[in-house]
């Protein structure tokens, strides 16, 4: 029985959801090509790496399957044979050894296939466990991130191409066009030079209008009825500054003045600072490997020596195509 | 040996029997000494050995020792040798030790063999018919018969072997056994919860749980998210989340003049888009406002040139120094067809420094 049923080998990957929307490859506005990712495991993870795998798929949402079904026969190809008709042009995949996990970024049809290694992460539900106050409004992941790189400017090819992989996984963000409310989210990818790891942080964006007395910014933005039994008058409650934080002090750079009103509170052309606050995963990353074909092919950068590719061309080809 | 674990427990709770014989022994004890006090020249005739004995065993039988019990009863077949030549006052004798040996063979019999049980009722008419009158006839003859029983009872016991009990016998000689199973016991729990703490590890290596405070690096990261510079290789924007907005803001106030036609101009921009490889994969433009959108952006890396430890490399007015963001990169490039037959070979990359790297880009 088992030898008939390995002779028809099907993919068992769910298609996506909301077939409609998501089935145009091109967006309408810009006309780039969105890229869509697909997030999976080439081997049985433990508990934890299975949560981190959600949290992944929750990251790149849109444009992901979240409830992308694999099996223990599904193999690199079947995933393959999936992604090209439905426009996935990336694979994140997890895997796991003794040592450590492990994360691969491919690009699909031909590579080229990351490898890093994870030396230290936490799932989104213990970074939500170590905040006060949490936060998750309901349209977080209706828009895909920003990501945001940093520190990768060293000139090393490897991290150029690092970037490079890392910017084509979200789609392009046009800047005539954009709608900042859609701006929810950002990723973060911090290089350390020194110690040679990648930060990867998940953040939410907030806008908090500037200028005002934090009494009133609760007021208005909390609907509720203030307390005032320790005033004398109620301009009190409006002319009183109250205790400022010393973080809103400091925030004369990360203010900015909006186009277009962005929710009730924060109006167009008033001062609104940005608030990051951390929605998990939360990793910490060792680029380990670059290879040139979807998790096969040449090696172009081994982080243990032998680097075997070092060929200037092709780097520039790489970006040719990508 | 199974048995007497099972008969020390019995023991332990009272039963009905028990203490009936209990009162016999005691009866039989006193029977003993009227009849040492009543027949005294016959008691003289005893044995003085045999009357040692018994004491000895009387002594023994009092004494709740296990052991000493045991080693009586081996010796009971021998007296009751010796008690058939003696008169009626020594088997009477004999058989207040006889009694005692009863009890003994009593006891095991009513907890697991069920043809001892009706030598055990023996034992106790015996007992009663003692106690209503002297006439010892039947009771003697009774006797012998039950003594048989018992030895064959006794003699099935001591074939047994109690090995196949998990803990052992709880004999003082063996109770070194039953803690060495359990210290092994404990040892295999011991082993198998290392073992099970050890795949937990594994599961959870490199998990991490975050504290509830912002430690140094974390703050760092939020302002390098919040108003960092997203330093590309050559093409330097200096961009995040706040110069994103403001450049947002800028371009969008400078389009509102504009108002092109949308889908002209999103093709024209598609064909150049040499920008989707700057940092925030910011934006596909169009050529003529890309220059003031990088005129904007190009500010950018001097204002916050502290955040980020970006070497120089900076972006110049009128034209991206990077070559994939030049609107012609690739186009005129005929020396691709064969790139990897070049010569040319960079210095690796990994071994050397970062700022040679970058010099040889340049």
């Amino acid at each position: 029985m088992a030898r008939f049923r390995n002779k028809r080998k099907v993919a068992f990957v769910r298609p996506m959801a909301k077939k409609q929307q998501q089935q145009q490859s091109v967006d309408h506005v810009t006309g780039d090509k969105i890229p869509r990712s697909f997030v999976f495991a080439r081997v049985k993870l433990p508990g934890p790496l299975k949560q981190l795998q959600t949290d992944l798929r929750k990251l790149t949402l849109p444009y992901t399957a979240l409830k992308l079904k694999e099996k223990k026969r599904n193999n690199l190809k079947d995933f393959l044979n999936v992604a090209g008709p439905m426009g996935v042009t990336h694979f994140l995949m997890l895997s796991k050894t003794e040592t450590a996990p492990y994360l691969r970024v491919a690009r699909t049809p031909q590579g080229p296939t990351l490898t890093f290694k994870i030396h230290e992460y936490s799932l989104a539900v213990d970074v939500v466990r170590s905040q006060l106050r949490p936060r998750c409004p309901k349209d977080l992941f209706k828009n895909s991130p920003l990501i945001v790189l940093s520190g990768f400017g060293t000139g090393e090819q490897h991290l150029k191409l690092t970037t490079i992989m890392f910017q084509n996984i979200f789609p392009a963000i046009d800047i005539n066009t954009v709608k900042l409310s859609s701006c929810q989210r950002i990723v973060l990818l911090n290089y350390d030079k020194e110690k040679k790891l990648i930060d990867f942080r998940h953040y939410s964006v907030r806008l908090q209008p500037v200028g005002v007395s934090r009494r009133i910014r609760k007021f208005v933005q909390n609907h509720q009825v203030p307390d005032l039994r320790s005033l004398q008058d109620v301009s009190d409650f409006v002319t009183k500054a109250g205790y400022g934080s010393e973080s809103e002090a400091d925030d004369e750079a990360a203010t900015v003045s909006l186009p277009s009103d962005l929710g009730r509170v924060n109006r167009a052309s008033t001062k609104s600072a940005v608030k990051l606050q951390e929605i998990g995963p939360r990793m910490t990353l060792q680029l380990i490997k670059i290879e040139e074909g979807l998790c096969s092919g040449g090696v172009i950068f081994n982080e243990y020596g032998m680097a075997i590719l070092q060929n200037q061309a092709e780097y520039d080809l790489f970006f040719y195509f990508h | 040996m199974a048995e007497e674990t099972q008969m020390q427990e019995v023991g332990k709770a009272p039963s009905k029997r028990k203490l009936g014989h209990k009162t016999g022994s005691n009866k039989s004890k006193k029977k003993s000494k009227v009849f040492h006090g009543g027949t005294r020249e016959k008691v003289r005739k005893m044995d003085p050995r045999m009357k040692k004995l018994f004491r000895k065993r009387a002594r023994d039988y009092n004494s709740d020792d296990e052991e000493d019990e045991e080693r009586e009863l081996e010796a009971a077949p021998v007296i009751r040798r010796q008690e058939k030549e003696r008169s009626r006052e020594k088997v009477r004798h004999g058989k207040g030790q006889k009694h005692e040996e009863d009890k003994v063979f009593d006891e095991k019999s009513s907890d697991e063999e069920g043809e001892d049980g009706d030598e055990g009722v023996a034992g106790e008419e015996n007992e009663v018919s003692e106690d209503e009158d002297g006439e010892m006839q039947p009771g003697i003859t009774r006797f012998a018969e039950g003594c048989k029983a018992f030895r064959m009872a006794f003699k099935k016991i001591t074939k047994k072997s109690g090995s196949d009990d998990v803990l052992g016998p709880v004999l003082s000689a063996h109770k070194k056994l039953v803690v060495e199973k359990l210290a092994e016991e404990e040892e295999e729990r011991k082993v198998k919860g290392d073992a099970k703490k050890e795949k937990h590890v594994v599961k959870e290596k490199g998990h991490v749980k975050p504290e509830n405070f912002l430690d140094s690096h974390e703050k760092f990261l939020i302002g390098v998210a919040t108003k960092g510079v997203y330093a590309f290789h050559m093409c330097i924007i200096g961009l995040a989340v706040v110069k994103l907005f403001n450049a947002v803001n800028k371009a969008q106030n400078a389009q509102k003049g504009l108002n092109p036609s949308r889908s002209k101009d999103a093709k024209a921009l598609y064909s150049s888009n040499g920008c989707q490889h700057c940092v925030l994969t910011l934006p596909v433009i169009s050529k003529r406002r890309k220059e003031a959108f990088f005129s904007e952006l190009g500010k950018a890396p001097f204002q916050s040139a502290d955040v980020t430890t970006k070497a120089g490399a900076s972006t110049d007015g009128d034209g991206p120094a990077w070559a994939p963001l030049r609107d012609n990169y690739m186009l005129t490039n005929s020396k691709l067809k064969d790139w990897d037959k070049l010569p040319e070979a960079p210095a690796a990359d990994d071994t050397g420094v970062p700022s040679d790297s970058s010099s040889d880009d340049d």
